[in-house]
């Protein structure tokens, strides 16, 4: 029985990272109806900017990560602006090959600067340290990540349900015509997400940096993150948080009681179980197409 | 010029004497190919005609059918394994093997087209990378498909002749290739292909008109994977080795890329595309021995990256031809094409 | 009619006496000896590109010194992305390109085996296989010389120490699903079998995987107080990591490729102290005059960020009992008279093992098989190497 928690923990503390990068490419799709294959290259870009700051220029840690995290909003901002757009008539799947090679320019030039070799982040928190409730141990990095999830997915599902921006992003979705017709700036609109999903990730990223840092390490956290939007629903905030946690759990007890050879095998084989159920995910609106 | 008269024009294989010439020229030229340069290109040519036909049948799905996939690597995966499995443990002749080995990749892709008829977008392209993950896990599991040790491909033995060199591969991919190309074009033109296309356009207004979605999606899927399945038993023969890491998930977004680059909805695209990104993939690292561009990187390297990392710069030139591609031209390298043959057209107005 | 005659029989005598005089080995001219060799400069393997730049970098010391018999070394090094096909296609265009005498290292197990029938068939030798697998001995091939002690080698290693010096009962394993962690859970069972145990538990880990919990909890309920790591460092760190915050503390030990302690302890942020290693090389920071003479070198000819570390060495002592053989055939090198070098090599000691051949016997895997020493070190709380063992030969 104990161990049946401690995987539950495992599972929900190794699902709030999946959740923070399944968070950040919902918000992509939500407006650009594209996956976005780039989202982990970009966190990968911004922490390693950050790990630039803290070794080689010694800025002390309260500048260096909110520093990050406006470049990783800039670096949204540019690449909407600059490659995003220039598409033109772009289908989906264009879409997704530039994002594809987005995501292959970013990889090479962090692997070129920095070279292939693990950095060692200096982070504040140390992934080593736990909380022990009873024989439960769960690490404080992953309660902080936990927090961070769960206080992301509030925010921005504040953000997008109340506030005056939101409902542009929203209206931007659902008909990009009518939204401008109504004067929303719908450029403006699509820079914005990108930018607030880049910020997502790059703190997802930040936050898996005091374990393992070299250049590739966002492309199992991406995948995850895809998957767990995928079965939470792609244009669902709440539904991507939920389906990462679900991922995590299935993972872990999968592995703990079945096999560990299989669990990622398992888990999208789960997905591809649910998403014959519900075609659009667990928590979304399944738009049933009107001819 | 472009207009057909009546169905038969518009199925025939060659539309004019003018298309049958140039047909005929690239025929000797490929023939001539291998006497022509030194052997190392012979490879690089057999790898390119096994991703030819790998873009081909994943056009037929993405481009025609309007699907995604994202699992191809896994049929590729089943088509070398099968092939492998059935010469070495049970003895079946290459020209039976590479056939049923691709058969048991339709099976599998029809297996694959039944979720595929609820879903679409990227649902469906988790649900085949799902599939692309499991099939690698699964074959790297189990011993009898060689394990993560991988296998070894026996002598390619076909009748009376030995296949060892690669100008040998050379001439059997050649033949096969063009077989596969001819039958996919022909496919695209019978009432097989419209229904895709009337699939990939209004699906529910296919359904109305008789099309059986049912059937036509995941026959699109089989014949996708057939395709695959072939080009996987030839990689085994190119590559004279295979093991489960290779068939990863990078593989299958390299021929998605290929399809997209190319052209959706082409064949003379997926050729295109396939051509562009294979030889990049295999030839991009010898940027840094060019004379001035080389050295260039190098200085620049060590000024301002590292230089133990410039190799990286294959995955920069690489990520930057597909975007710039994609932003120029939506339609692929096909749509290159269509561009410059209608300013021709009405050249000099 | 007659003049036609003459210049016919004079062309023909010309190329007749051309093509024996320039009977040279491939890859040999009078000044220069070309030698190649691949390794993943790109991909998540990159951190082994390292291989390769150290055997550069020995390559370029030795010029600097003369070279070898008055030609110069020079090394092909390609980028496979440790992507078999890639392996083949710089192999094919390097050999027929330019023509290489021989190749050295090459990292990983699938990309060597996808080219070595390739290279076995034109009779090229190969010597130094950056990977302590068995198949490269089994079955031996005359022109493959491994020179890596097996990584069966070094689970026995271990699992002796920790049986009988340690007096540890329960062992475990961690280990990669591939050729390389299953050769050390065979050694492992094997090395236990003899002492009359048994693994407790054996844990797989994919490459892919990046959430190591559940294998700790496996760990930590089958309470092993021994944990062979057979996996790679960013895995063993997560590892070490992962039991560390669930309050699971056994003996680690693990392989080479997990030696390098400086390394280690940065990137675990202290959490390596204590674990024991096999090694098969000097280390880095070995007081040993050859060691000495590679610092020198790596600050000479390496890039500025390349690290001083187990990849970088391992790149030159693969390549050692090459060069050597290479120095004994003196002026007139050919591909019989280096293999030949070799095989009548007895305990060369350059950084690693000692280095011996037999002549060829297919029945024989140890004719191909140049060392199996190897000695166990343990991380101190500096980062240092506390040297727990001898040189120490395992069959």
């Amino acid at each position: 029985m104990l161990d049946f928690i401690q995987m539950i923990a495992s599972g929900i503390a190794v699902g709030s990272s999946y959740a923070l990068m399944g968070l950040a490419m919902v918000i992509i799709y939500k407006t650009s109806e594209v996956p976005n294959f780039a989202q982990g290259e970009m966190a990968l870009i911004s922490v390693f900017f950050a790990f630039m700051l803290l070794g080689h220029y010694g800025v002390p840690g309260y500048i260096a990560f909110p520093a990050t995290l406006v470049f990783a909003a800039v670096l949204g901002f540019l690449l909407e602006f600059t490659v995003l757009r220039r598409a033109k008539n772009p289908n989906v799947l264009g879409m997704i090959v530039i994002t594809i090679g987005l995501e292959m320019i970013l990889l090479g030039l962090v692997s070129w600067k920095f070279g292939a070799d693990h950095k060692d982040m200096p982070f504040p928190i140390s992934p080593y340290e736990s909380f022990a409730m009873g024989k439960i141990f769960v690490s404080t990095l992953e309660v902080l990540t936990l927090f961070v999830a769960l206080i992301m997915m509030v925010t921005l599902f504040l953000f997008f349900r109340y506030s005056k921006l939101g409902m542009a992003v929203k209206a931007t979705q659902q008909n990009k015509t009518a939204a401008r017709l109504m004067g929303i700036r719908t450029n403006r609109i699509m820079m914005l997400t990108w930018g607030i999903s880049s910020v997502v990730g790059c703190v997802a990223g930040l936050l898996l940096t005091p374990v393992s840092m070299e250049p590739f390490m966002m492309w199992d956290p991406m995948l995850k993150g895809f998957a767990s939007a995928v079965l939470g629903g792609m244009t669902s905030l709440p539904g991507a948080v939920f389906g990462a946690y679900i991922l995590g759990i299935i993972e872990n007890l999968f592995g703990g009681y079945v096999s560990i050879e299989f669990k990622s095998v398992v888990a999208f084989v789960i997905i591809v179980l649910v998403l014959c159920v519900k075609p659009s995910g667990l928590f979304a609106r399944h738009y049933v197409k009107k001819v | 010029m472009d207009m057909k008269r009546d169905y038969y024009e518009d199925v025939k294989l060659f539309t004019s004497g003018v298309v049958f010439f140039w047909f005929m020229v690239l025929m000797v030229f490929l023939a001539a190919y291998p006497f022509l340069v030194k052997n190392y290109y012979v490879y690089v040519a057999n790898y390119i005609a096994i991703n030819i036909i790998v873009v081909i049948g994943l056009n037929i799905l993405v481009g025609y059918t309007g699907q995604i996939s994202l699992g191809h690597a896994g049929f590729f995966a089943i088509g070398a394994y099968g092939t492998l499995i059935l010469m070495t443990k049970f003895h079946f002749p290459f020209l039976v093997a590479l056939p049923v080995s691709a058969l048991i990749a339709a099976v599998f892709g029809f297996l694959l087209g039944l979720p595929a008829l609820r879903l679409e977008g990227p649902y469906l392209a988790i649900a085949t990378l799902g599939f692309g993950l499991t099939i690698t896990r699964v074959i790297g599991k189990i011993e009898f498909f060689g394990g993560r040790q991988g296998l070894h491909a026996p002598e390619l033995v076909i009748g009376p002749w030995h296949l060892n060199t690669d100008r040998d591969f050379y001439y059997l991919l050649m033949v096969i290739t063009v077989l596969m190309t001819v039958g996919a074009r022909n496919l695209i033109k019978t009432r097989v292909g419209r229904a895709f296309v009337a699939i990939r356009d209004a699906d529910i207004a296919a359904e109305t008109m008789g099309v059986n979605l049912v059937f036509y999606k995941t026959l699109a899927f089989a014949v996708s994977a057939f395709y695959a399945g072939v080009a996987g038993g030839l990689f085994a023969f190119v590559l004279r080795f295979i093991e489960p890491e290779v068939f990863s998930l990078f593989m299958s977004i390299m021929f998605l890329a290929m399809v997209v680059v190319g052209g959706l909805g082409s064949i003379m695209g997926s050729i295109a595309g396939a051509c562009l990104l294979g030889w990049l993939d295999l030839q991009l690292r010898n940027i840094l021995s060019l004379p001035y561009i080389g050295s260039w990187l190098e200085s620049l390297s060590k000024s301002y990256f590292s230089l133990t990392g410039v190799s990286n710069i294959q995955f920069i030139l690489f990520g930057l031809i597909m975007v710039l591609i994609m932003l120029f031209e939506p339609l692929g390298i096909f749509g290159f094409w269509i561009r410059t043959k209608k300013y021709w057209r009405t050249w000099p107005f | 009619m007659k003049k036609k005659l003459l210049s016919i029989l004079l062309a023909a005598a010309m190329v007749f006496g051309i093509s024996i005089c320039a009977v040279a080995e491939e890859g040999v001219t009078d000044t220069e000896i070309h030698i190649g060799q691949w390794g993943p400069q790109t991909g998540p393997a990159a951190a082994w590109g390292s291989v390769a730049r150290g055997t550069d970098a020995y390559f370029k010391m030795i010029n600097d010194e003369g070279g070898i018999n008055g030609r110069k070394l020079v090394l092909h090094m390609f980028d496979d992305g440790y992507n078999p096909a890639k392996t083949m296609a710089g192999v094919k265009e390097l050999q027929e390109g330019k023509g290489m005498f021989a190749w050295v290292s090459g990292v990983g197990t699938a990309t060597g085996l996808a080219v070595r029938d390739y290279l076995m068939e034109k009779k090229i030798p190969w010597v130094g296989p950056a990977a302590g697998s068995q198949v490269w001995i089994t079955p031996p091939s005359k022109y493959l010389f491994g020179v890596y002690p097996l990584y069966f080698i070094e689970a026995k290693a271990l699992c002796n120490y920790g049986a009988t010096k340690l007096g540890k009962k329960k062992f475990a394993i961690v280990y990669q699903n591939d050729d390389y962690g299953k050769n050390g859970l065979a050694g492992a069972q094997e090395e236990l079998g003899k002492l009359g145990m048994k693994l407790v538990e054996t844990v797989p880990v994919e490459v892919a995987d990046t959430d190591m919990k559940p294998h700790i909890m496996k760990l930590k309920q089958s309470e092993a107080d021994v944990v062979l790591l057979w996996v790679t460092p960013s895995h063993a760190v997560r590892l070490v990591g992962t039991a560390a915050a669930m309050q699971f503390a056994p003996q680690w030990m693990s392989t080479s490729t997990c030696s390098d302690f400086p390394f280690m302890n940065t990137i675990s942020k202290g959490l390596w102290t204590n674990v024991i290693a096999a090694s098969f090389g000097e280390l880095p920071d070995s007081p040993h005059p050859l060691m000495q003479k590679y610092k020198k070198a790596h600050e000479k000819y390496a890039a500025k960020e390349e690290r001083w570390g187990v990849f970088f060495t391992a790149g030159i002592g693969f390549v050692e009992p090459a060069v050597e053989a290479l120095k004994r055939c003196g002026k007139d090198l050919t591909r019989e008279r280096f293999v030949k070098e070799l095989e009548g090599m007895k305990n060369f000691k350059g950084i690693l093992g000692k280095v011996s051949f037999k002549p060829f016997n297919e029945k024989d895997p140890s004719s191909r098989q140049g060392t199996n020493e190897v000695f166990l070190i343990q991380c101190t709380e500096t980062s240092g190497s506390k040297q727990l063992t001898e040189w120490t030969k395992y069959e």
